[in-house]
């Protein structure tokens, strides 16, 4: 009995790694520059199928593939970036929040839709030849693919947390969130922060994508995600990239707690009261920075 | 060494400064005095670059630079300490100097200039550790000279360093601040509503009204002339 519980908190902390992952693109680009990308999602779903299409066509392992759909999801952002939320860079705060929330809540529909005249709205999957294995050891069943989503999670944690707090560009990133006008001021150009920040959000929707075309995905997953990345950064708050993690792992653990003691039926539902929770008693999210 | 030519620059429709034209030589301390709202901040934003005039030039060492964004101006060597010195209170003491050296020539030279910031402010030494956040308003003021000196500008603009803090400390302030343009022949522009403070330290003033510049002398003249005493130094 014991066993069955821990089992489904190992689930719950596998979940958690994908949505710290999922949520860590969208508090970047929120942290930096107010931009609430909520095509977000529909990013990640994009690269679920870049990943499917790389394994199909061309057999490529979906976690290789990562090398090529990060740089791609870049350049992509940075294109994204270019054409439609460049302009915003002038409205104060608030206004760039609602504005790019606007735009990118059109994205959402329209790359949803998109894919779904190109490819159909078929649940689709990239099954790799270990995509069953698990480790068993004390009656406990952990899939590879878990421990691979656990540790890219950790991993490109680590590599963005050092990137910001140790190389001068990221520096500069973290200078021009606090205060673009102060950053402008130390010689920053914060246009082109923006733009590679904005580019590394969405080359971080890529990471999540692959862990998720190794289960199962369907263009209407990128609302789902979207919605699992918000509720990450209500929980965590956008100060720092543990902290997203953290948030990340939070509600995990929480959806598998509320499948053990409410039922499987109502996981949705968790994140959401969550959600409604952390925004009415501690909005500034678990870490207490900024929210 | 910086001159502006008959700028005029407008907030929306609201225009903050009239056909206004200063210099200041290399080497040399200037203050713009005048009281609230009378466009002094307007006129550091004309030259740092964060207000862009409609009419006129703004002249650096030769060059038309009006057009310049504020972070050109930086590279170039024109640096500001802003009103409320803007720290990013978020980060290390140490990372907010860093920020300073941001720019590519600045970057090299970095430790060198840490290490000479360090002797005119030993007491941000002993705090690079901590978040700008927790120093004190002196300490602050501080930082913020600092990290601008950081980026070794050719001319300083200062924008009301003394806002806020205790007499004591802003007389310590304006004294490195005159250390510094003294030792280093580095030129300064301040803005300042605390007049006579401003004028005991600087080598000429500019006198701002309206928007438009309405006089101009030696620091010692303007100190003692009948008018300067009646507006703003609350004598005669």
């Amino acid at each position: 009995m014991v066993t069955a519980y821990i089992q489904i908190l190992i689930y719950g902390l596998i979940n958690g790694a994908l949505y710290g992952l999922v949520g860590l693109g969208l508090a970047l680009v929120f942290g930096v520059m107010s931009y609430l990308n909520v095509a977000h999602g529909a990013l990640i779903m994009i690269a679920s199928y870049a990943c499917f299409w790389l394994f199909h066509l061309l057999k490529v392992d979906p976690f290789l593939s990562s090398l090529l759909i990060v740089p791609c999801f870049f350049l992509l952002g940075v294109i994204i970036y270019k054409i439609l939320f460049d302009s915003l860079k002038r409205f104060p705060e608030g206004q760039k929040t609602k504005n790019s929330l606007l735009i990118s809540f059109g994205l959402l529909l329209i790359l949803s839709n998109l894919v779904t005249i190109l490819w159909t709205a078929d649940e689709r999957a990239v099954t790799p030849h270990y995509a069953g294995f698990v480790i068993q050891f004390f009656g406990l069943r952990i899939p590879y693919i878990g421990i691979g989503a656990v540790l890219f999670a950790v991993v490109v944690s680590i590599l963005l947390d050092l990137f910001l707090s140790k190389t001068y560009f990221g520096k500069g990133i973290r200078a021009a969130s606090q205060d673009h006008e102060a950053a402008a001021m130390m010689g920053i150009n914060v246009g082109t922060t923006y733009l590679i920040s904005f580019g590394i959000g969405v080359a971080l929707a890529g990471i999540p994508g692959i862990i998720v075309s190794l289960s199962s995905f369907n263009p209407s997953l990128s609302f789902e995600l979207t919605n699992k990345a918000l509720v990450v950064i209500i929980l965590a708050g956008v100060g720092s990239v543990y902290g997203v993690l953290l948030g990340g792992f939070a509600l995990g653990l929480a959806e598998a707690i509320g499948v053990l003691f409410i039922g499987a039926t109502y996981r949705e539902v968790i994140g959401l009261v969550l959600f409604v929770l952390f925004l009415l008693l501690r909005p500034q999210g678990l870490m207490g920075k900024r929210s | 060494m910086l001159s502006l030519e008959n700028i005029d620059a407008y907030y929306m429709d609201f225009q903050a400064l009239w056909d206004v034209s200063m210099y200041v030589e290399k080497g040399e301390m200037v203050a713009i005095i005048g009281s609230n709202g009378a466009g002094k901040s307007s006129l550091l934003k004309i030259i740092s670059g964060f207000l862009k005039p409609t009419k006129g030039k703004v002249i650096f060492n030769g060059i038309e630079i009006q057009h310049a964004e504020p972070q050109d101006r930086v590279e170039m060597g024109i640096s500001l300490i802003p009103e409320g010195r803007r720290l990013f209170s978020d980060m290390t003491v140490l990372e907010n100097l860093e920020l300073g050296a941001y720019t590519k020539k600045a970057r090299k030279e970095k430790d060198i200039t840490l290490e000479w910031v360090f002797q005119v402010f030993p007491r941000i030494k002993e705090r690079i550790n901590q978040t700008a956040r927790t120093l004190s308003g002196g300490e602050q003021q501080m930082l913020a000279i600092a990290r601008a000196l950081m980026s070794r500008p050719k001319v300083l603009l200062v924008d009301e360093a003394s806002l806020g803090l205790a007499p004591i400390i802003i007389q310590t302030i304006y004294k490195t601040i005159q250390e510094i343009n003294r030792s280093l022949q580095m030129t300064i522009i301040i803005v300042e509503q605390n007049v006579r403070l401003a004028l005991e330290v600087v080598n000429r003033g500019y006198i701002i009204e309206n928007g438009r510049i309405v006089g101009t002398d030696t620091a010692d003249a303007l100190l003692n002339s009948e008018d300067v005493k009646k507006a703003y130094l609350a004598l005669g």
